[in-house]
């Protein structure tokens, strides 16, 4: 319509195995062009969705369409599209070149023509020397190589792909990833690529569609899905947030923006309490999660073991002082604690703070070896944070916009 | 305490073992008890009957005369047109049971290998059940259900099917269909335990590429299923080659087999005649499998077995 095509469209699509709905009413449209990751966890519906997409499953309602066609109710083999499975799914008893071939010998193209064709596509993912390997020679990487191929060698209106790495060692699968991402920016050829790997998906996606349960809560590219997501299932399965749960105490009207309404969150775990502006209708009561990413924590060994203000910032009139917690007039918080744990992962270390509140609240911080705070174990430090850069979900799970 | 006495004697066994054994491996070792098995029951009876073959006939009573040696049997196998018409018919019959059966268990197995749950139980269960059944008796169910008074043909009569009953026994008909009956269950059971080993994903690759369902079983299904079919048809044919119970049970003396011949020439006390007919029978079948084998294997077909 506006310039773009729209090579995968799903409209309104339910997937259901008796009792259980294993897609629930999904929407999705894939560009011409593009990489679309289905993200999400083990059994949230991104597989069959793509099956769904191949013509494996039937929808219990729903349409599918095909780079404007509906194929629905089409068999797989009438689609216009081929798979890469999680298993490579290679035919043993042919070797490497009949195996790419074999969707053009399907499509009736001569023998000498469609052994051309799968050359080239061999020579594509670098694995012209073996074209007469039977694949239980071959190595996972290179059977990976060759289940590429053969599904490109149908030239489809779209590729899918079904956790294609995920029986790859991680160092394969990081070539592997941008081999991929190379190859369709090549051929240009759409892609929707079902990971439950986040940082693969950001590797390789124009755009993510995260799953959940059925659903897909979110879609955008990866930028936007990282730094602006719409709801907490979403913000835990992208990073390695830390949580706090808290709850609304207090209510009233904004004296500076009549539209908001400040509310009084206490977060018991950490023994603080905020307020924040937001036009979402929290009541006193409602269940409120703060996350606190690990990047935009401060961490620093702590100056005394009183804990003291550093610059003297006036307390809030309606936050509760606190031994420990220094919400100031730049917005930020601070908290006193002691290294519980450091954990050592090659490039960076981990430090897990014990924050004094004896409620066993437990906050991550992952710094760049080049840039770790000299700790360990029993430390005391402080940790703070811009409340600005927090993210809030209000009690259904949905962001709340301050 | 103990354990350290069982590990000090297994020690010892095992050195006394390997002592005595020599050069061989232990592994090979493991073999003898098998060979001395097929020794008893394979080579000793068949040795027998060969020696049995070249033996001459009694003249008064008796069946034949202990250590002598003649072709006299062999003789009388080619002098006797009989023996010839029925040696070419039982072959012509083996070969015919065993295409069908190896084609209808094929179909067979591939429609319990797709079918799923309860389905492919009571398919399963139907082929493995009649198995529990003697041959005799399954044989002569047959010959009830086919008669012409049975149930098949009541059915079409009632039916309106059909206007006079079908004769479905004592000829080469019923002998094919009870052989059928007794070896179905074998190609069965031998293509479907080789399909258990196909992943289903390869016939869902070969559909996502453009395959037909009937393309998909031609390029992926059957390549995979030859090894069990080709055990499916050795028994078939071993096994059709040598009926006994469906010819005399459904056919008539037109559908007389090599082993029904053999019978008839022991109930004359031509004992050498007899043991000739089966060590001729056995020489072919074997040399039938072995050449049926050797061609497979050219053909690429039997590489995984």
């Amino acid at each position: 319509m506006c310039g773009v095509r729209t090579v995968v469209e799903l409209d309104g699509v339910r997937v259901e195995y008796g009792e259980l709905v294993a897609v629930r009413d999904l929407s999705l449209s894939v560009r011409d062009g593009e990489l679309f990751c289905l993200l999400g966890p083990s059994g949230c519906g991104k597989t069959t969705t793509l099956r769904t997409i191949a013509g494996f499953e039937s929808p219990d309602t729903g349409q599918v369409v095909l780079d404007g066609r509906t194929v629905t109710s089409l068999a797989p083999y009438a689609r216009d599209c081929a798979t890469v499975f999680q298993d490579w799914a290679l035919f043993p008893n042919k070797t490497v070149i009949e195996n790419v071939a074999f969707g053009q010998k399907m499509a009736g193209v001569g023998k000498a023509k469609r052994r051309d064709q799968a050359r080239d596509h061999l020579d594509t993912v670098e694995m012209g020397d073996y074209e007469d390997t039977r694949p239980a020679e071959l190595s996972g990487g290179q059977k990976q190589r060759i289940a590429l191929a053969r599904a490109l060698a149908v030239d489809p209106d779209v590729l899918l792909l079904d956790e294609p790495l995920s029986n790859l060692d991680k160092r394969l699968r990081e070539t592997m990833q941008l081999e991929i991402k190379d190859i369709q920016e090549r051929l240009n050829t759409p892609m929707v690529y079902v990971t439950h790997d986040q940082e693969e998906a950001f590797t390789l996606a124009d755009r993510i569609g995260v799953m959940n349960n059925g659903r897909l809560m979110q879609v955008g590219d990866p930028e936007t899905v990282y730094d602006d997501p719409v709801d907490e299932f979403v913000e835990s399965f992208l990073g390695n947030s830390n949580f706090l749960s808290g709850r609304v105490v207090g209510s009233g009207a904004d004296r500076r923006d009549t539209a908001r309404r400040a509310v009084t969150v206490e977060f018991p775990g950490v023994g603080a309490q905020i307020q924040i502006a937001t036009e979402s209708g929290l009541t006193p009561g409602d269940d409120l999660t703060a996350s606190v990413r690990p990047e935009i924590l401060e961490l620093s060994p702590s100056p005394g073991e009183t804990p003291t203000s550093p610059d003297g910032g006036t307390q809030e009139g309606t936050a509760e002082r606190r031994a420990d917690v220094e919400p100031d007039t730049t917005n930020r918080m601070a908290l006193t604690g002691a290294v519980s744990d450091v954990v050592y992962r090659g490039s960076s270390i981990r430090y897990q703070v014990d924050i004094d509140t004896g409620e066993g609240a437990e906050l991550s911080v992952e710094r760049s070896v080049t840039r770790a705070p000299d700790l360990s174990t029993g430390d005391r430090v402080e940790l703070s944070w811009d409340t600005a850069a927090v993210y809030y979900f209000g009690p259904d799970g949905a962001r709340v916009r301050v | 305490m103990s354990d350290v006495d069982t590990a000090g004697g297994v020690r010892r066994v095992r050195s006394v073992l390997q002592a005595a054994s020599g050069g061989i491996s232990r592994t090979k070792l493991l073999l003898v008890p098998l060979l001395l098995f097929d020794l008893l029951v394979f080579v000793a009876p068949m040795g027998y009957l060969l020696r049995i073959s070249l033996a001459e006939r009694s003249v008064g009573g008796g069946a034949l005369q202990r250590g002598t040696w003649s072709l006299d049997g062999y003789q009388y196998l080619s002098d006797s047109s009989v023996v010839t018409t029925v040696f070419t018919w039982t072959m012509l019959f083996a070969v015919v049971a065993t295409l069908l059966a190896v084609g209808i268990g094929t179909l067979y197995a591939y429609a319990a290998w797709r079918a799923s749950g309860a389905t492919r139980t009571v398919l399963l269960a139907g082929v493995v059940m009649s198995m529990f059944t003697t041959l005799v008796v399954k044989v002569f169910a047959a010959r009830v259900m086919l008669s012409p008074e049975g149930v098949v043909n009541d059915t079409l009569l009632a039916a309106g099917v059909l206007d006079s009953s079908l004769l479905l026994v004592n000829n080469e008909i019923g002998v094919l269909i009870g052989q059928l009956y007794v070896v179905l269950p074998y190609t069965v059971l031998a293509v479907y335990s080789v399909l258990t080993g196909l992943d289903e994903s390869l016939v869902e690759a070969a559909n996502d590429l453009g395959a037909t369902p009937v393309r998909a079983v031609r390029e992926v299904v059957l390549p995979h299923a030859v090894p069990g079919m080709a055990v499916g048809g050795v028994i078939a044919f071993a096994w059709s080659a040598g009926a006994f119970a469906a010819p005399l049970l459904l056919g008539s003396t037109s559908e007389r087999t090599v082993a029904v011949e053999v019978q008839n020439l022991l109930s004359q006390f031509n004992y050498p005649a007899a043991a000739a007919l089966a060590v001729v029978l056995t020489t072919v079948v074997l040399v039938v499998l072995t050449l049926g084998i050797v061609l497979l294997r050219r053909r690429g077909g039997l590489r995984d077995v």
